[in-house]
């Protein structure tokens, strides 16, 4: 049995983390938690670090013991400088709530690159426990609506910049701009996202603690992290009629099965596909043409079935990347936003020049 | 042969001794000793006097009167010589006087034999030697009284007052003396005024007007036809005879309702919501109390007879519990008013119950110094109390509601657990 930390930091990586552990529960139900257990296959401790504790009010499905306030007003303000001062003051009592739950095998810590606590924290956590222990860590970003501001922008920058250089083992990306395809209004989008993740993660937490027709484990995990350039992403793919599994591996592939846009026949470097489903449904052969296709482009893919009678097919497929063009994308975004910002700044400097007209009465009274 | 004779000459002179012995036991002696000149010797009505003693010619003159008489007036007037016997009747008696002797001296003397063939008639009370002689004798004589009761009205209405009159007469010959009277208590008449009082032991003189005894005015207190109790009285003559003891007539009254004696009637109602209720539930009830009569009934006391399997929970202030029992008094309740006083029960067991009212009040009539007491009970239709809704729940074993109650204890047990390792 593994021993898995998944922590979550900020208002995005709380909600995510909140959302794992409602998946976990198996049921839809908000009072699921008083009927049901998680039915994690591995020993999962989930932590939410916040400054916010509102933010960590809201959360339903992460035991209280499991959320760690780090009093600071109520956030940081997106404000990264800010959540990293907050950090190194509060260092010592985050860590020593890691380590009073144990050693683990592998560690997720979830963040949004652009927002205050997140952002700033999660580099620098990364960095402390890389320093501290000697179990991978893994950190899933999610990077901000293109509009959403440029502050944001500038943090993701940023951070994500970071967090490559915190020594962490591997970034998965998961893009908002990319996955508000799906629709609908802001909060069930966002509600979407973090479900998607929260699946996702959740795949693949019990595929590596799974017996296998097939095996991947945690080596082969990190054998498929290891490559690329530091980035990852996951598709998915939940079949909900009957359907051929080569279709169900293909749609898991496409853009619209994974978190980040990506053209993973031409800009991935290592995969590794999990396909999950009844025997019956599992053709072999349909199996192996698609992963040939996949490592063909790619190199070496990484394959492992797991048999549950009844189950229609389930794929999930994970990603390294050589490049990524969006993120290029984004980070020539970002660099107008930062711009802005200065310039910004400058208006903001040149306003202080009222504020010496105004100094030149400091002192003195009306007349009348 | 000389034996012989002598046997038969004894057995004569006993023969002889006998006859003459029983002959002479037929006398009875009543005197035989001296009475002084101008006295007598009464036997019943009858008096010997001594009228006069000739002592030196060994003689003397008596006289024989008959009840109260004149000197002149006797009926026999012997004249013995000592030795001599005069006989004469009495009251179907012979009765024989023999002059034993005489004395002279201041107050000359006779002694005298007095014998009568039988003494049975005899009074002992006007028998034996009476100074004075016949003047001074007192006589048997026979007092006949009649009494009579009468009243004012015969015919009177409830409420009305009747006066009373008792008189008596002595119609006999002699005085009744010590005349004791007794007039009983009137059943259905009330005593208003007692006008001459009791009248203490007193002598009724013969050939008296009608003399009053008792005067007194009764007040009718019911309707109906009436006989008064006789007035009885008992008396003895001048020498002490007791005599039966002798009534008055029983005048009759008439009485007659009126509608001046008033009443006050309460008309009392309990009534229940419902008849037939399942355990557990509550009963509404509802007690009416109306004054139908003509005056106000005082100190009504109502008091709720709840049974065990009933129980009561409240209700109109009015009722107070006192030992248990809802009870409500009420110090005056007019004419025609009309109270409605509201209770709850509840239906604690299943059975077959009633509710008894049981009542009690005061009334002035109008014409009875006391008021008048009045109590009822009252009862409810039959009240069936049946199975209440959930009534098989109890009936079931402790394990059938233990079980679920852990469980649902476990349930909140640990939903309260959850809530508390969830909550932030």
């Amino acid at each position: 049995m593994l021993n898995i930390l998944i922590i979550g930091n900020g208002q995005c990586g709380n909600r995510i983390l909140d959302a794992i552990n409602r998946e976990a529960f198996g049921k839809k139900s908000r009072l699921a938690k008083f009927y049901s257990q998680q039915k994690y296959k591995s020993n999962v401790q989930t932590i939410a670090i916040n400054t916010a504790v509102n933010d960590l009010k809201e959360m339903k499905f992460t035991k209280a013991k499991d959320r760690i306030h780090i009093p600071h007003l109520h956030g940081v303000g997106a404000n990264r400088n800010v959540g990293k001062h907050v950090f190194e003051d509060n260092k010592t009592h985050i860590l020593r709530q890691i380590e009073d739950r144990g050693n683990f095998d592998v560690c997720f810590v979830i963040t949004s690159a652009s927002g205050g606590t997140g952002s700033s924290f999660t580099p620098l956590l990364v960095k402390e426990l890389k320093e501290k222990h000697d179990y991978p860590v893994y950190a899933i970003v999610v990077l901000p609506f293109r509009e959403e501001g440029t502050l944001y922008l500038q943090n993701a920058a940023f951070c994500l910049r970071d967090v490559r250089e915190s020594g962490v083992d591997g970034i998965i990306l998961a893009d908002n701009q990319f996955l508000k395809q799906m629709g609908g209004n802001v909060e069930s989008a966002y509600n979407g996202i973090n479900d998607m993740i929260a699946k996702r993660l959740l795949f693949l937490l019990d595929a590596l603690d799974s017996e296998m027709m097939m095996v991947t484990d945690l080596g082969d995990f990190k054998t498929v992290m290891g490559g690329g350039a530091g980035l990852a992403t996951i598709g998915f793919y939940e079949a909900d009629t009957e359907m051929p599994v080569r279709t169900a591996i293909q749609n898991a592939l496409s853009p619209s099965g994974l978190l980040f846009s990506s053209n993973v026949y031409d800009e991935a470097s290592r995969a590794m596909i999990i396909i999950k489903g009844d025997k019956e449904r599992l053709s072999i052969d349909e199996i192996s043409t698609e992963v040939e296709k996949l490592s063909s482009a790619v190199g070496h893919v990484f394959k492992g079935i797991i048999v549950r009678n009844g189950e229609l097919p389930q794929v999930l497929a994970v990603l390294t990347l050589e490049s990524a063009s969006e993120l290029e994308s984004l980070y020539s975004i970002a660099v107008d936003a930062i711009k802005h910002e200065k310039e910004k700044k400058e208006r903001v400097s040149n306003v202080k020049e009222v504020d010496r007209a105004f100094s030149q009465i400091d002192g003195m009274d009306p007349s009348y | 042969m000389f034996h012989k004779r002598k046997i038969l000459y004894t057995i004569f002179l006993i023969f002889i001794f006998s006859f003459l012995f029983t002959g002479s036991a037929t006398a009875v002696t009543l005197f035989n000793d001296t009475i002084e000149q101008g006295d007598g010797y009464q036997i019943n009505n009858f008096v010997i006097d001594v009228t006069e003693v000739f002592a030196s010619q060994e003689a003397a003159t008596l006289r024989i009167y008959e009840g109260e008489s004149d000197d002149d007036d006797y009926v026999y007037d012997p004249f013995l010589s000592v030795g001599d016997s005069y006989e004469f009747d009495i009251e179907d008696e012979e009765a024989e006087i023999t002059l034993i002797d005489v004395y002279s001296g201041v107050v000359p003397r006779a002694k005298l034999l007095i014998t009568v063939t039988d003494d049975d008639f005899i009074n002992s009370n006007t028998e034996g030697v009476v100074d004075g002689g016949h003047s001074e004798a007192e006589y048997s004589l026979t007092p006949v009284l009649k009494i009579s009761k009468s009243v004012d009205n015969d015919n009177i209405n409830v409420g009305d007052v009747v006066r009373v009159t008792v008189t008596v007469e002595n119609t006999g010959d002699g005085e009744a003396q010590d005349v004791v009277f007794s007039d009983p208590q009137q059943p259905k008449f009330i005593l208003v005024d007692d006008i001459l009082g009791t009248p203490g032991r007193m002598d009724v003189a013969v050939d008296d007007s009608p003399k009053k005894i008792y005067v007194y005015d009764l007040k009718a207190t019911e309707a109906g036809t009436f006989s008064l109790n006789p007035t009885t009285a008992s008396f003895t003559n001048s020498v002490g005879e007791t005599f039966p003891e002798v009534s008055s007539n029983s005048p009759t009254v008439i009485v007659e309702a009126t509608e001046d004696l008033v009443n006050a009637t309460l008309d009392i109602n309990t009534e229940l919501d419902a008849y037939s209720v399942e355990r557990n539930s509550e009963i509404q009830g509802l007690l009416r109390i109306k004054n139908t009569g003509t005056t106000s009934a005082e100190a009504v006391t109502l008091k709720l007879i709840i049974p065990d399997g009933l129980e009561y929970t409240g209700g109109d202030p009015s009722i107070e519990e006192i030992s248990g029992v809802p009870t409500i008094y009420l110090d005056s309740f007019g004419i025609q008013q009309e109270k409605e006083i509201d209770f709850k029960l509840e239906a604690k067991e299943i059975g077959t119950y009633t509710i008894s009212t049981e009542s009690s009040y005061m009334y002035d009539d109008g014409v009875n110094p006391e008021l008048q007491e009045v109590s009822s009970t009252s009862v409810t239709n039959k009240i069936y109390v049946t199975k209440g809704e959930y009534d098989y729940l109890f009936e079931q074993p402790v394990y059938v509601y233990a079980v679920p109650l852990v469980i649902i204890g476990g349930i909140v047990g640990w939903i309260y657990y959850r809530h508390k390792q969830y909550k932030f």
